[in-house]
């Protein structure tokens, strides 16, 4: 049997197992989630979603490291507040809320951190940023003193 | 149904960000890229923990969102200066 051979069964049984796991999905007798029968719990974790993935193709789409930090730092703020915030009113009744707060501070706290920290050390290394017809970098005059600081401190 | 639907798109997220990190031009979007990632990953085990129900899984997003905020950390720092702390 040739590897393509082999391939496209393989890839045939992998679409099969996928159908099946769909049709068992659709079926009466799954499991309930801790999401169901709050709807303002899934609409915010829906949201949450869709910015999370406007993140990712903003990662991929954008044309250099500071657009991409935008993307990467912001959107992923705005999504883990829905995700978190709708995992906290549907775990309500249960044990969970008090732990699922406690990592959306930790979050909120930590996320803009990262990205200023990606951003600073970025910049004062000096990696190429995204230039068109009449871009002006604010921060030339303050490059030299900015970097001996970074040196020094 | 909604959280099938919030698992794959976190799961198309992920395979984004990947791309992103294994092509980066700059080792600037790798690192930005990998923060994106374990992010990605804290908020997908808390959406696993919403589908099954098992809170415990709750400790294990707290431990990866804090491993991911001191890898940023530190990787930046390193990058910046070629060494960690003093």
């Amino acid at each position: 049997m040739t590897t393509a051979r082999r391939l496209g069964r393989r890839l045939a049984a992998l679409a099969a197992l996928a159908g099946g796991g769909m049709a068992a999905a659709a079926g009466p007798e799954r499991a309930p989630s801790a999401l169901d029968g709050h709807p303002v719990a899934q609409a915010l974790v829906l949201l949450g979603c869709v910015f999370l993935l406007a993140a990712a193709v903003g990662l991929v789409r954008f044309p250099d490291v500071y657009t991409r930090l935008h993307a990467a730092t912001k959107l992923v703020t705005l999504g883990g507040l829905g995700i978190f915030a709708g995992a906290a009113i549907a775990f309500y009744p249960m044990d969970g809320t008090p732990r699922v707060l406690l990592i959306a501070a930790f979050f909120f706290l930590t996320a803009p951190l990262s990205g200023y920290m990606i951003a600073r050390s970025a910049y004062l290394r000096g990696l190429p940023w995204y230039q068109e017809d009449g871009s002006v970098d604010d921060w030339q005059a303050l490059g030299s003193e900015a970097q001996a600081s970074a040196q020094e401190s | 149904m909604v959280i099938d639907i919030a698992i794959v798109s976190l799961a198309i997220s992920g395979a984004l960000a990947t791309y992103r990190v294994l092509r980066g031009p700059t080792w600037g979007d790798r690192v930005t890229a990998f923060d994106y990632l374990t992010v990605n990953l804290a908020v997908m085990v808390v959406v696993v923990a919403l589908r099954t129900g098992f809170t415990p899984l709750l400790d294990a997003a707290l431990i990866i969102s804090i491993l991911g905020f001191l890898s940023t950390v530190a990787l930046a720092r390193y990058l910046l200066r070629g060494r960690v702390m003093r």
